[in-house]
């Protein structure tokens, strides 16, 4: 066991002030924006006193961020010793924190622009406990060989506790591990991902908050003034305008999800998942595969009718992209026959060609009647205010009814064994697949109205993250559904 | 047909549910009364006093007489040897099973009303759901702690 002491690449030092000071940049743009640049050096100005203030406590905080960084890379040590990764840092409030071996879930990479540059790599060392999204350890910036030397140091002291004689020997098996991958994305799939992808929301949301931003400088009125006469020109003009903004976003969305997928591949190495992905900013994200609490395959109408889907893994403890969702998702964009081929090579004693026992025909109205409650004084209100152009809003009833039938035809579900298997949609096709001893819960709700039909809803609830995911199917007949419960049973 | 779980919370829940829609009654009450003042002190349309008489009325009817009855003669719990069964629900039955080598902690909870009536609600965690048995006797909420925490006491699955 070595015991020297490593400390985290200098960049660091950068990196950590640079992110403090990218998370100060929109406050201060707000601030500068709505005091409408109403700033003078002059001592006789009224604003001088803002200016002063605004620019100094700004001043002071970026400082701050500069220190922050310096003493974070000054401070910040790890090691290994007695089979633990030990790490120590803090300047005032020394902060201490040993990781044993066995506990380490994950360990994932993450090279933005600046790591690369220098061939560094940052490591987010994730146990079960991780909370929040929130790595136990993350190492801003270190080599890449210092990083192979943690994996190394983090099988030997996995392969001492198994076997301690035959330790020497594995290892000389592992250093060849390179394993092929089982999953790449071709540029193809990559180009159809980032066109289809939900993408544009987002960025059109982020128009409209940018916008909301500068409402005090864009001179509304004037605009309006100028748009009302823009709509006598005609519609057509007005109609490209919006065209010429959606394709934009568009564009946007697109090349943002190129750069973040690029070069997308899973790989399984011993009993883990590995995957890595993006072009500029890379990212290997690791998964132990006995984790996994369930699958789910998503299929938007657009990819269900082109034969596409999408993989997401449910996985407990601390984990996931950027922190921020405990979803994995393992395959962004897959043909639909490949992932049955792919996931049945991953997961061999699951059954993944589950035949469905549907909901019964006489469930179908309670598939959109329920949506009647809401529907009927929206309805209403709309014809009534809105008359006659309101009663357009009558339209909604067919479609209702429409997507009721189609969520009808999509619920059931299949037992094999020892494993579940649930499709239901809202509007995406989701087909969630569990095993028995990963459910932590199932649950079954009945209404008046579907007592008197003899049909129940169910539901079961995994373990995702830090709290759980639920797949419901609505309205099975019965005894399908007490066929489920008692199968949950014993 | 799955038989119902067997046993029913103490009839003393129902009569604390009672006086929690109580309390939520006279809350709106007093609500009810500042916009009536409201109203004739600025003279605002007259409807605002026969909706707020009505809200009233409804809250007493509903959340005192008829919601409590529906609710505690629905609500059943049974816990046995490898399962923890609840039923319950308002308009819709809901029952939902928790198996005991999935159970992590149990917490009983005890607030001011129901420490009066020698009540207590018991929480179930599993990993990640939580399951809540309301208004049990507290002396047969504290056995049924001991028995859960002893039953999941089973050598373990992983999560």
């Amino acid at each position: 066991m070595s015991k020297e002491i490593n400390r985290l690449h200098p960049i660091s030092a950068v990196i950590t002030s640079v992110k403090a000071l990218k998370s100060m940049i929109l406050p201060i743009a707000i601030i500068i924006i709505s005091n409408g640049f109403n700033f003078s050096l002059n001592f006789r100005s009224d604003h001088f006193f803002d200016t002063i203030l605004l620019f100094g406590v700004w001043g002071v905080a970026a400082l701050l961020a500069l220190m922050g960084g310096i003493i974070k890379w000054r401070t910040f040590v790890y090691w290994f010793e007695d089979g633990e990764l030990r790490i120590k840092y803090g300047l005032f409030v020394k902060k201490k924190r040993y990781i044993p071996f066995e506990r380490i879930q994950s360990l994932n990479y993450n090279e933005g622009i600046f790591h690369r540059i220098f061939g560094l790599v940052k490591v987010q060392v994730e146990t079960a406990g991780s909370k929040g999204g929130k790595p136990e350890v993350e190492l801003t910036a270190i080599r890449k060989a210092a990083a192979d030397v943690i994996e190394l140091e983090m099988r030997r002291a996995k392969n001492e506790g198994v076997n301690p004689l035959h330790a020497e020997q594995e290892e000389v098996v592992e250093e060849s591990v390179s394993t092929p991958a089982i999953y790449h994305m071709s540029m193809r799939d990559l180009l159809v991902l980032a066109t289809t992808s939900g993408g544009i929301g987002v960025v059109l949301s982020g128009l409209a908050a940018i916008a909301s931003q500068f409402s005090d400088i864009i001179p509304y009125e004037t605009v309006f003034h100028e748009l009302a006469d823009f709509v006598k020109i005609g519609a057509f003009l007005v109609a490209l305008t919006v065209m010429f903004i959606l394709i934009v976003a568009w564009v946007v969305s697109v090349l943002i999800t190129l750069i973040n997928y690029y070069d997308y591949t899973v790989r399984i190495e011993e009993d883990k998942l590995i995957l890595t992905k993006g072009l500029l900013e890379k990212k290997r994200i690791t998964l132990p595969l006995n984790r996994i609490q369930a699958i789910r395959i998503v299929e938007n109408p657009l990819r269900q009718l082109t034969g596409f889907a999408t993989v997401v893994v449910e996985s407990a403890g601390g984990n996931g992209e950027d922190g921020m969702d405990k979803k994995i998702t393992l395959f962004p964009l897959i043909k639909k026959q490949d992932c049955m081929e792919s996931l049945e090579h991953l997961f061999p004693e699951m059954n993944w060609y589950p035949s469905f026992t549907r909901s019964p025909k006489k469930a179908r109205s309670f598939f959109y009647r329920i949506d009647f409650i809401w529907l009927v004084p929206i309805i209403g209100a709309c014809s009534y205010f809105f008359y006659p152009y309101g009663l357009l809003s009558l339209l909604l009833i067919p479609l209702t009814i429409l997507l009721g039938i189609w969520q009808h035809k999509t619920a059931g579900y299949q037992i094999d064994g020892k494993q579940l298997a649930l499709q239901y949609r809202v509007f995406s096709r989701v087909t969630l697949i569990m095993e028995k001893k990963r459910i932590q819960s199932m649950g079954s709700t009945q209404s008046y109205f579907q007592k008197r039909k003899n049909v129940m809803s169910i539901k079961a609830t995994v373990m995702s993250g830090a709290s759980g995911t639920t797949g419901s199917v609505s309205s099975l007949e019965q005894h399908d559904a007490e066929t489920i419960l008692s199968w949950y049973e014993h | 047909m799955r038989a119902q779980p067997i046993h029913q919370i103490s009839r003393k829940g129902l009569t604390v549910w009672r006086l929690y829609g109580v309390i939520q009654t006279l809350v709106l009450l007093i609500v009810a009364v500042l916009v009536s003042y409201g109203t004739y002190y600025f003279e605002w349309p007259l409807f605002i006093y026969y909706i707020a008489g009505a809200i009233v009325v409804l809250s007493a009817v509903l959340s005192v007489f008829i919601f409590p009855k529906i609710r505690w003669e629905r609500w059943r719990y049974e816990v046995r040897e490898h399962e923890i069964e609840v039923q319950h629900g308002l308009f819709v039955v809901k029952r939902t099973l928790i198996p005991m080598v999935r159970v992590q902690h149990v917490d009983t909870t005890q607030g001011p009303i129901l420490k009066k009536h020698d009540l207590g609600n018991i929480s179930i965690s599993t990993a990640a759901t939580v399951h809540t048995i309301p208004a049990l006797v507290m002396d047969e909420a504290d056995l049924l702690r001991a028995r859960i925490s002893e039953l999941a006491r089973v050598a373990e699955d992983d999560v």
